[in-house]
């Protein structure tokens, strides 16, 4: 190489180094966001105390269903998502959707699928062998996202994050989106638990990685002129926590719990201050966790209500406990389900706009069940447990 | 649209490279831009090929979206090596790029993986230190007239451009691939320079015995 060459290779070296700068500066996004904080509750409920049960799913007998997630739209329907096949990690899962309008009589609709590895590949323009893990959602622009798994090679621990959005209610989505997210072959990310609307429109979706390391992360994610912008952070690194459930307690602060995978069987939690720059080191509660999924709800008055697993060795019970100091202490409220060999996993919970609570989960991993109920139902439980 | 058609060239280029390597083997050197271009056309229609209704080059895609700019690079070297007989990256960047590969899948893929709290991948978005880092290491790199800046600045027009399905810088400079290439040549090449010290040594000693006997 001349001289010349390598002063005009240099020039050009700085001038292409100079685009992602610019790109960055120009975004305007350098400050990070604060959490954007929902309508807020009213100290108490003083409705009278309801709670309800039903399937979302048909029982079919032999096809499995599961990991439910709900959403509600703007106009009050409910969506609810989930996958289902002849058995996990079936060529033939499907994610579907079923949607409920506003008012009891009315009832959940026929289950339509969203998409399948026909579907996914076609779109991805890839072989995709299995899709599953959805997480369903909706932005404060009434947005229906979907984000669910999709694997070409091995079982879970293979699968990859793709995205897709409605601006319709579901009935047209923009084809899958696939996210690079690791460095790795780009596999072993993947979603569970409720995302959280930030302050400059963005979304901050808790997911976790689970190939040599397991950890919980967050991705940070915006759907603008048609283009996906993305970047995830660590909340803990290791091989203890996964499937981070974030409840936000102010602009900047939330507390996160976090399915144990590690020998020690109990929930572990976290928080941060900076909402979700730097979280503090995970530590293990005292309630039990038998390497379930989880779910946390914020409630009215800082309490903290959460769905889980009260075992160390199965998924043979749903609990709702409830804490009023932040998540380090819990009350037990109800036990929603018991059964002995049986299964009830995967709580799903949001806080609809008439400000009942919907808990989705999966029974016997053969229906997608949903309770609703509202706190002063929580309320009476807690005063009954307590005596 | 531009990174789908992007992502048939790596594909592309490994068909090319094998079908040259098939024609050493059978005895037929493949130099002459006629027959790299007839072998290029061969190696395209390979990567085109519908194998259950996807291009067989978007099936490898679906193993690994993102091989990187220097894992291309290599490629490219090897298909213009056997087209020409000489070679695009010589010795010294080639040991540069395995001391590359080395040094970032090191830095990059134990911490990634989870060992610790800090992701160095999160630095590939956006705009952090891992941008000015690589400024600085390529023009380092022209300063020495070594060609693997040249690949350096590849990666980062390709970052600008968007040609890979990642977002990520890192992406466009390691890859798995890359990485246990890099930690291959340059653990062969240490096992050769020990071998070689041994046995110079053993020659010295054998001449230093033979001295003293016939002193």
């Amino acid at each position: 190489m001349s001289k010349r060459a390598v002063l005009v290779a240099i020039l050009l070296t700085l001038v292409l180094h100079a685009v992602p700068w610019w790109r960055w500066y120009s975004c305007g996004d350098r400050e990070p966001p604060r959490f954007a904080l929902r309508q807020p509750h009213s100290p108490s409920d003083r409705g009278l105390p309801q709670m309800t049960e039903e399937f979302i799913t048909r029982d079919t007998g032999s096809r499995m269903v599961h990991v439910g997630s709900i959403c509600e739209m703007t106009d009050s329907r409910l969506v609810a998502c989930w996958y289902g096949g002849t058995r996990e990690g079936a060529k033939d899962t499907a994610i579907y959707l079923a949607l409920r309008d506003p008012g009891t009589l009315s009832s959940w609709s026929e289950p339509r699928v969203v998409v399948d590895r026909d579907s996914a590949s076609r779109e991805l323009r890839r072989y995709v062998k299995k899709v599953g893990n959805p997480l369903m959602f909706v932005d404060t622009r009434n947005r229906l996202w979907l984000i669910y798994v999709s694997i070409a090679v091995g079982g879970w621990s293979g699968s990859s994050l793709n995205v897709k959005v409605s601006d319709d209610g579901g009935k047209r989505w923009t084809p899958s989106t696939r996210l690079t997210l690791s460095p790795l072959f780009n596999v072993s990310e993947l979603v569970r638990n409720n995302p959280v609307q930030m302050s400059d429109g963005s979304l901050a979706v808790p997911m976790y990685h689970e190939f040599l390391g397991k950890f919980p992360e967050i991705l940070w994610i915006k759907f603008d002129g048609g283009d996906f912008r993305f970047r995830k952070t660590r909340m803990a690194g290791g091989r203890s926590f996964i499937q981070p459930s974030v409840v936000v307690r102010g602009p900047r602060g939330a507390a996160v719990f976090f399915r144990s995978c590690s020998h020690e069987r109990a929930v572990g939690m976290a928080t941060t201050a900076d909402a979700g720059t730097t979280w503090s080191d995970p530590q293990h509660l005292e309630l039990p966790n038998p390497d379930a999924a989880l779910n946390a709800l914020a409630l009215s008055g800082g309490r903290i209500l959460l769905a889980f697993n009260d075992s160390s060795r199965g998924r043979e019970n749903l609990q709702l406990a409830l804490s009023s100091d932040g998540g380090i202490t819990w009350q037990d409220v109800a036990r929603i389900e018991e059964g002995n060999g049986e299964e009830f996993s995967y709580p799903y919970m949001i806080r609809g706009s008439d400000r009942r609570i919907h808990l989705v989960y999966t029974w016997h991993r053969l229906r997608i069940k949903h309770v609703v109920f509202n706190e002063a139902w929580i309320n009476v439980e807690l005063r009954g447990a307590l005596r | 649209m531009i990174t789908f058609a992007f992502s048939f060239v790596f594909p592309w280029l490994v068909a090319l490279v094998m079908i040259q390597s098939i024609a050493v083997n059978v005895k037929k050197p493949p130099h002459g831009w006629r027959l790299t271009l007839l072998l290029g056309l061969i190696s395209g229609i390979l990567a085109l090929l519908p194998v259950g209704g996807l291009p067989l080059a978007r099936r490898l895609i679906g193993m690994n979206a993102n091989f990187s700019f220097p894992l291309l690079a290599i490629a490219f070297n090897k298909a213009w090596e056997h087209a020409t007989g000489s070679r695009v990256l010589d010795a010294k960047a080639s040991t540069a790029s395995w001391m590359f590969g080395c040094a970032a899948g090191l830095a990059l893929y134990p911490m990634a993986l989870g060992l610790g709290d800090f992701d160095p991948y999160t630095l590939g978005w956006g705009f952090s230190w891992l941008f000015p880092v690589l400024t600085m290491a390529t023009i380092v790199l022209l300063l020495m007239k070594n060609r693997f800046a040249l690949v350096l600045i590849a990666c980062i027009l390709g970052y600008d451009l968007n040609l890979l399905e990642s977002t990520n810088l890192w992406d466009y400079l390691v890859d798995p691939f890359f990485v246990f290439f890099s930690l291959a040549a340059l653990t062969n090449r240490l096992i050769r320079r020990l071998g070689k010290a041994h046995s110079d040594r053993k020659g010295m000693d054998g001449m230093g015995r033979e001295r003293a006997s016939t002193g």
